[in-house]
């Protein structure tokens, strides 16, 4: 009888023992079994095909590295404008596949309406009035998800975008000491001081790590009307003092409209610009860095949820 | 036989057509007439898209805190007192879209603030009266719109034609109407050929 119990006893803590070395690792077991991640990939959205194909690309990059994730059982990507999949399209998908919680993940450079009204708007996490109009006459549906939804914040938390543009600027850059740097980017009404100090805070980087003096920067987004007119001022400014202006788009990906037609015009509209232009029409992504910030911040959300669920149990 | 089949293929009388296109161009005219206004209005109002905001009324207005605040003090308490300053009684929710800056919102306006500096706008949004339901059609913003818009299209394309031979004589097409539809042309062509020549 005894002998029954002790080996009773001995079975189950071998049994105990063997589940503790296997969750040691911890991330390869589930701490939580109930909870099913979702990631979804926001972006702005784009009627060019370039453009969605970038970000289709970094959906594609990164994921192996997210489904590795412990509760991660998805990733999609969505489009926050112009065309489908859209946001409401995919919470709908993930609801439908049985998703407790959305990490989303906004593949956007800094604070913006975008980021910080719309898209919590769009996912019933917030009810801003000025989003809620422009949503409507944009055709952009809403959707209240079953599944919890969390918004990680944009790019700009980090300093990849630093990093990114001196590999870029490097590549083009052939004299430093005779060269200015311009910096155009989409640029917001709302939040412009952020976005200056975004800007100021790259271009201090880059020249720090290349000399690069001059700097300015431009906006040619919805605050610009569009217009190539501040491309020129931008690259004007900084011609003033280097003979060459290295003209780098601050995009998240290529869209024919903004490199080509907007910054390609602005740039066409400087005296001499065949020679004291240099310019190439490239984007922030492809970027093996911001592909491992999609991981780390998707890991450090699912980390937060888990805990979360933890605390609740 | 052949005398006929060329009896069949007779063409209207003259008058008989000419009366019949008075007669499309006068209804087409009566049933577009609203439609025409409603884009024309919308047109006018989307030249200036650059100057103004054709949908929406934003009324936006400065705040000033009696003094600035630290990220710690923002509590409920503190954010329900901010909205008495804008004669708010009920939030929805706040939020921080940057670490010196908190966003209180309410029904149908929205309260930015940079509690670090104590300065921020309140901002009200309502639709445009006319403009907005007007853009609405001209902008295809309705699901489906777009067939409507596209038959309308034809429809003003037949009612330009039509309008061409309304009158005839002194006043038809074949005398003082062609000149003037030279005329029509010549600013559309003049702006294209500045443009090409820029």
């Amino acid at each position: 009888m005894k002998f029954k119990i002790l080996t009773k006893t001995l079975t189950m803590f071998v049994a105990l023992a063997a589940l503790c070395v296997s969750a040691a690792p911890g991330r390869a077991v589930e701490p939580h079994a109930g909870a099913k991640i979702g990631v979804l990939l926001v972006n702005h959205g784009s009627r060019s095909e370039t453009w969605r194909n970038s970000l289709l690309q970094l959906e594609s990059s990164v994921t192996p590295s997210l489904l590795a994730v412990p509760s991660v059982k998805g990733v999609k990507t969505a489009f926050m404008e112009y065309t489908e999949p859209s946001i409401a399209t995919r919470m709908k998908e993930f609801d439908q596949e049985g998703f407790t919680d959305v990490i989303i993940v906004p593949v956007f450079l800094t604070v913006s309406p975008h980021t910080f009204d719309d898209i919590p708007t769009i996912v019933g996490l917030k009810e801003d009035p000025h989003s809620m109009q422009k949503l409507k006459i944009e055709n952009i549906q809403r959707y209240t998800s079953k599944a919890t939804p969390h918004i990680t914040p944009p790019l700009d938390f980090t300093d990849i975008l630093q990093k990114n543009l001196l590999r870029r600027v490097t590549a083009l850059s052939r004299n430093p000491a005779d060269e200015g740097l311009v910096l155009i980017g989409y640029g917001d009404e709302t939040y412009d001081k952020e976005w200056v100090d975004l800007f100021d805070k790259a271009a201090g980087y880059v020249r720090q790590h290349t000399g690069i003096a001059w700097y300015s920067y431009g906006w040619c987004g919805h605050i610009a009307n569009y217009k190539p007119e501040e491309t020129t001022a931008a690259i004007n400014t900084v011609l003033k003092h280097a003979r060459t202006a290295l003209v780098i788009p601050v995009l998240v990906a290529h869209d024919e409209q903004f490199q080509i037609k907007i910054i390609g015009d602005g740039i066409a509209k400087v005296p001499d610009h065949k020679n004291r232009v240099l310019y190439k029409p490239d984007s922030i992504l492809p970027d093996p860095n911001i592909e491992r910030w999609v991981v780390s911040v998707t890991d450090e959300y699912v980390r937060k949820i888990q805990s979360q669920v933890s605390r609740a149990n | 036989m052949l005398r006929r089949a060329r009896h069949i293929i007779c063409w209207p009388e003259r008058d008989t057509l000419s009366r019949l296109n008075v007669a499309l161009h006068r209804d087409i005219g009566y049933v577009c007439a609203s439609l025409i206004l409603a884009y024309c209005l919308s047109g006018i109002a989307l030249n200036h898209i650059d100057d103004w905001n054709p949908d929406f009324v934003i009324s936006k207005q400065a705040i000033s805190l009696p003094h600035p605040f630290t990220k710690e003090e923002i509590t409920k308490e503190r954010i329900a007192e901010f909205g008495r300053l804008v004669e708010e009684e009920n939030y929805k929710v706040y939020d921080f879209p940057t670490s010196d800056q908190v966003k209180i919102y309410y029904d149908n306006a929205s309260l930015l603030l940079n509690f670090s500096t104590g300065h921020g706008t309140y901002e009200k949004v309502s639709r445009r009266p006319v403009f907005y339901q007007v853009n609405v059609l001209h902008l295809n913003r309705l699901k489906g719109w777009k067939w409507a818009a596209d038959v309308f299209a034809f429809i003003l394309m037949i009612l330009s034609l039509t309008g061409l031979f309304v009158l005839r004589g002194k006043y038809g097409m074949a005398r003082r109407g062609k000149w003037l539809v030279v005329a029509g042309m010549l600013p559309p062509l003049l702006a294209l050929l500045l443009f090409e020549l820029k």
